[in-house]
């Protein structure tokens, strides 16, 4: 070994020489809490201990896969389920919501006209959270119990209605 | 390894739907029975929580965007539904979700679906005094040997974040083992 090597002037010079090697962005950070964590594990068991019923993982596949299916064992297509309840749920909103308007249309500052006129160009985008909003503020105790949906009204909702296939297919099967 | 973009694919295809979805569950449903069965304890409440997941992926794959990676998105789905099961549990018994985990696990030494010594029935007893996000990093990273980037991917929590969560559960851990074991 060679005497009197500068040992500090021989590591300033290989640590200005670039490598090349990157290491993984915040790689050190945390560094000393994760070494110090495989110490404290490595006295730890190494299993949680837990079983399971003999072939249960076998069986599973079709259990679940039954319930995804209806009575004549199609597979549920919950995209067009959930469009269906949604836009009944809409059409519920909207109805309770002109029903509490006509009968208590007191101090608001938009006409039915601005009303209708919004909800028309609006429908569409409600969300099932604005539903969700809409049916919490509206208080169902306040609406008139007696008010009548016509009929016309609800038939006129279900030709318009996107899913009337799908409502047919569902009335079908049940 | 499966393709996972063309496994989703298939799974948003209505004729490939049933076929790909089996295709799924037989290939997650053991990481993430374990997952739940670590976070609810028994295995007929795990089993419950494990379809009810596989369920609400069923139905809302067609929304799925891989803006993340289906497992991490799986992962914390079963998760949510996990957590929400015990919270549901805790408020039934009108009692925080700590005590419920530990009602729990008290009763594991004469549950048939545990096989842990005694040692190993100590280490349940300790991870259910951890705080919620502490218990979820160490299985994950103990139990399931899931990588810091994986884990963050999802609980949404950064690495640095999760290397200090494992830190001050397995210090506690280390303490109510040493505490315990006699």
């Amino acid at each position: 070994m060679k005497r009197g090597t500068n040992h500090s002037k021989d590591w300033k010079s290989t640590k200005d020489i670039k490598t090349g090697f990157t290491v993984p962005e915040n790689y050190f950070t945390g560094i000393e809490d994760e070494l110090l964590s495989r110490l404290i594990v490595e006295k730890l068991p190494k299993h949680d201990g837990f079983k399971t019923p003999e072939a249960y993982f076998k069986s599973l596949e079709n259990v679940i896969i039954e319930k995804t299916k209806n009575k004549n064992g199609k597979l549920i297509n919950f995209k067009r389920r959930n469009i269906k309840i949604i836009s009944v749920a809409a059409s519920i909103v909207l109805l309770l919501f002109f029903g509490s308007n006509f009968i208590y249309n007191t101090n608001t500052e938009l006409s039915s006209e601005e009303i209708i006129s919004w909800l028309d160009m609006n429908a569409n985008s409600l969300s099932n959270d604005d539903i969700a909003l809409a049916l919490t503020e509206l208080n169902i105790n306040d609406i008139n119990p007696y008010l009548a949906i016509k009929n016309e009204d609800i038939v006129e909702s279900l030709l318009n209605s996107n899913d009337l296939d799908y409502l047919i297919e569902d009335i079908n099967t049940k | 390894m499966i393709d996972e973009i063309a496994l989703v694919e298939e799974l948003q295809n209505i004729q490939t739907k049933e076929k790909a979805f089996r295709i799924l569950i037989k290939e997650y449903k053991q990481r993430l029975y374990w997952h739940i069965r670590k976070i609810v304890i028994s295995h007929d409440d795990a089993d419950d929580v494990l379809q009810n997941t596989f369920i609400k992926v069923f139905k809302g794959i067609d929304n799925f965007k891989q803006d993340s990676k289906l497992y991490s998105w799986m992962y914390r789905i079963a998760t949510n539904e996990s957590i929400t099961y015990i919270n549901k549990r805790a408020r039934e018994k009108n009692i925080d979700i700590t005590e419920m985990k530990q009602k729990l696990v008290s009763n594991l030494q004469s549950d048939k679906w545990f096989s842990g010594n005694d040692i190993e029935l100590i280490l349940q007893e300790a991870v259910a005094t951890l705080p919620e996000k502490q218990q979820l990093v160490f299985n994950m990273k103990y139990f399931d040997h899931m990588k810091y980037q994986e884990i963050s991917e999802i609980l949404g929590t950064t690495v640095g974040g999760l290397k200090a969560s494992y830190f001050h559960a397995v210090k506690k851990i280390e303490n109510h083992i040493k505490k315990n074991q006699n």
